[in-house]
């Protein structure tokens, strides 16, 4: 088989740490690449090391990022050949990734009808249990009727949660501790799911309150040939949205990682995946494992697995994306050493992880042996209230967990970052790293949220 | 003033001129224009602009602005531009990425030459984003000094297209 050209242009329908990360492999690669912009980011740092810039809408994300007409407009005046989405924004929207298609582009990304139907949460646990995944007793269908769905969770025994099935990311869902609550919860997280999502339909499930979050990274060509790149904790988190990811996942056992990583990728081929993809699942005490949902593009906390195999999967995402199939190198890679990130967001963790807008004054990456940074901050640039609160990614590699946490703890003490009105996770995150809990791999998602208690205590 | 809306596409019995077998994309569309028909009913401020997003149906409606609100001028001229340095003009901007049109059609006089004084309204140009077409009219009545944007040629957001100089206050 002749192997077929690379793409040549790529716009990158995103902004922030990502679309600089994406446009970083694109030049590694030869790639030309568009950048496009709302006026809020002006002159952010993405449009400066993009070839070409399209100012596409103003700052309100719905009229600028998510606005697939005035992309695909940007896309057609540049002539790219494709558009890589990221993360967020229209990355996992079945409809963006057709009309794509149908003008002609490459989307990087699996198909639509392989988005549209993992984007269902609930049709993806179905998907995910025919497969052979062990799924958490539930409700397989999406209800909307909360007289069968508190049957159901009647059923399972509570504590349980409840899910939008158009939810993920760790948005749309609550969990009921009480068979009394079940019903205000429900109508609570439906209406949730209804201005969130634009779909009411919720799934029940139930709630495993100290379990691990590890998920699984796979990559799956274009011919049926995959491979998962082994597993990343990401356990340290606040309402379901990541602090700290960690791979491989301290304190599990090799064959459990490995059986999961086996169930993921076989799972990912039954539903004909191509590119990139993340299997979620969670892990509870007694080394069980289940699916919870499938993340169809670049997960922010990527860059730890690129640490300890070597891959960029940027540029694996590209090269599937045109067609190539997955070189040797990739199907065959061992992972080496441990990998940590630590997302630097403008959030204020003594106000429950509020987000905070204001200008950086001060910003100082750190720097020194085996420290990556993923960001676009710079000191200058204006936080506003419009997008995602993440700043930076700092990610550090060590030949074992010991050495990457002190290093990560040396990377955060270096990390220079202050602006008026604007608080960050930096010091939040300094002092997980000398937790005991962490330290001895015995955290749980429940970790974050723990420790907020006992200091409003 | 811009309303977001979401509407349902109603059974076809509901929507004038509708039949069972009407292809879906006309049903879409003639759901719609029945619904801005009664958006643009009797007491209703005048419409100025009109998305319609395929996929999860969502049209965006603009209206103009109620009588008793102080009706927006045209923006002056940001610093960014070369002609910022140029107190007191007018400028018309790309309301989004697309094509600009001078004329009607390719044959078409253009809508407006360098030196013609317009009225306030008045069109001075189309803007064409994925097929969707909108006109592109003065906010106030002025002089036009520069049209720095060639026919047919492609425009970012909030791009300049027309630079007037105000007249008759």
């Amino acid at each position: 088989m002749t192997v077929p050209p690379m793409i040549s242009s790529v716009l990158v329908a995103n902004r922030g740490e990502i679309a600089v990360r994406i446009i970083r492999t694109c030049r590694e690669m030869g790639i030309r690449t568009v950048a496009v912009h709302s006026t809020a980011d002006r002159d952010a740092a993405h449009t400066r090391l993009a070839d070409e810039r399209v100012h596409i809408g103003p700052a309100p994300a719905r009229r600028s990022y998510l606005n697939p007409a005035a992309i695909l407009a940007a896309a057609q005046h540049t002539g790219v050949e494709a558009v890589h989405p990221g993360y967020g924004f229209l990355s996992e929207d079945p409809d963006f990734a057709e009309i794509c298609v149908d003008h002609g582009l490459i989307f990087v990304g699996p198909p639509a009808p392989v988005l549209a139907d993992l984007g269902d949460k609930a049709r993806a646990r179905e998907i995910a249990s025919k497969a052979g995944l062990p799924v958490l007793p539930g409700g397989g269908t999406a209800v909307e009727d909360v007289e069968r769905a508190r049957r159901t969770a009647d059923d399972i025994g509570h504590p349980v949660i409840v899910k939008a099935a158009a939810g993920g990311g760790g948005r749309g869902m609550a969990v009921v501790d009480r068979p009394e609550d079940f019903s205000r919860v429900f109508e609570e997280t439906r209406a949730t799911a209804r201005n969130l999502f634009g779909d009411p339909r919720l799934y029940v499930e139930r709630f495993l309150p100290a379990a691990r979050h590890i998920e699984v990274q796979v990559l799956v060509d274009a011919y049926g040939t995959g491979v998962h790149l082994g597993a990343r904790d990401c356990s340290i988190q606040r309402r379901r949205q990541k602090l700290l990811e960690e791979t491989p996942p301290p304190g599990l056992p090799a064959d459990l990682i490995e059986r999961m990583g086996a169930a993921a990728l076989r799972a990912a081929l039954a539903v004909g995946y191509e590119g990139a993809a993340t299997y979620e699942f969670l892990v509870d005490e007694d080394g069980a494992f289940y699916f919870m949902e499938v993340n169809c593009r670049i997960q922010v906390e990527h860059p730890i697995t690129e640490m300890v195999t070597g891959i960029d999967i940027v540029r694996e995402q590209l090269a599937i994306a045109s067609g190539r199939p997955l070189p040797e190198s990739i199907l065959r890679s061992a992972p080496r050493g441990v990998a940590i990130e630590c997302r630097i967001n403008t959030e204020d963790p003594v106000r429950g992880f509020l987000p905070t807008a204001g200008a950086l004054t001060d910003f100082q990456a750190p720097g020194g042996p085996f420290v990556r940074v993923d960001t676009h901050a710079e000191p200058g640039m204006t936080v506003t209230a419009d997008y995602d609160p993440l700043l930076a990614k700092i990610i550090v590699w060590g030949p074992d967990r010991e050495t990457a946490i002190d290093r990560m703890g040396r990377a955060l003490h270096e990390t220079r970052v202050a602006g008026a009105g604007l608080s960050t996770t930096r010091d939040f995150l300094a002092e997980v790293l000398t937790d005991p809990c962490y330290r001895h791999a015995a955290h749980t998602t429940a970790f974050v949220d723990d420790r907020a208690h006992r200091r409003s205590e | 003033m811009t309303v977001p809306a979401a509407f349902q596409v109603p059974d076809s019995a509901d929507v004038p001129g509708s039949s069972e077998e009407a292809d879906p994309l006309e049903r879409l569309l003639g759901a719609v224009r029945h619904h801005v028909e009664g958006l643009n009913g009797p007491g209703m401020p005048a419409l100025r602009r009109l998305r319609v997003a395929s996929g999860a149906v969502s049209v965006e409606i603009e209206w103009d602005p109620l009588q008793d609100v102080v009706p927006p001028v045209a923006e002056p001229v940001d610093a960014p531009d070369p002609l910022g340095e140029v107190s007191g003009l007018l400028t018309v901007r790309a309301p989004a990425v697309g094509t600009f049109y001078r004329a009607r059609e390719p044959e078409a006089p253009p809508f407006v030459e360098v030196g013609d004084i317009v009225q306030a309204n008045a069109q001075v140009g189309i803007l064409e984003t994925m097929k969707l077409m909108s006109a592109l009219n003065a906010e106030r009545a002025g002089r036009i000094i520069e049209l720095p944007v060639p026919d047919g040629a492609p425009v970012e957001y909030d791009q300049v297209l027309a630079v007037m100089e105000p007249v008759g206050e």
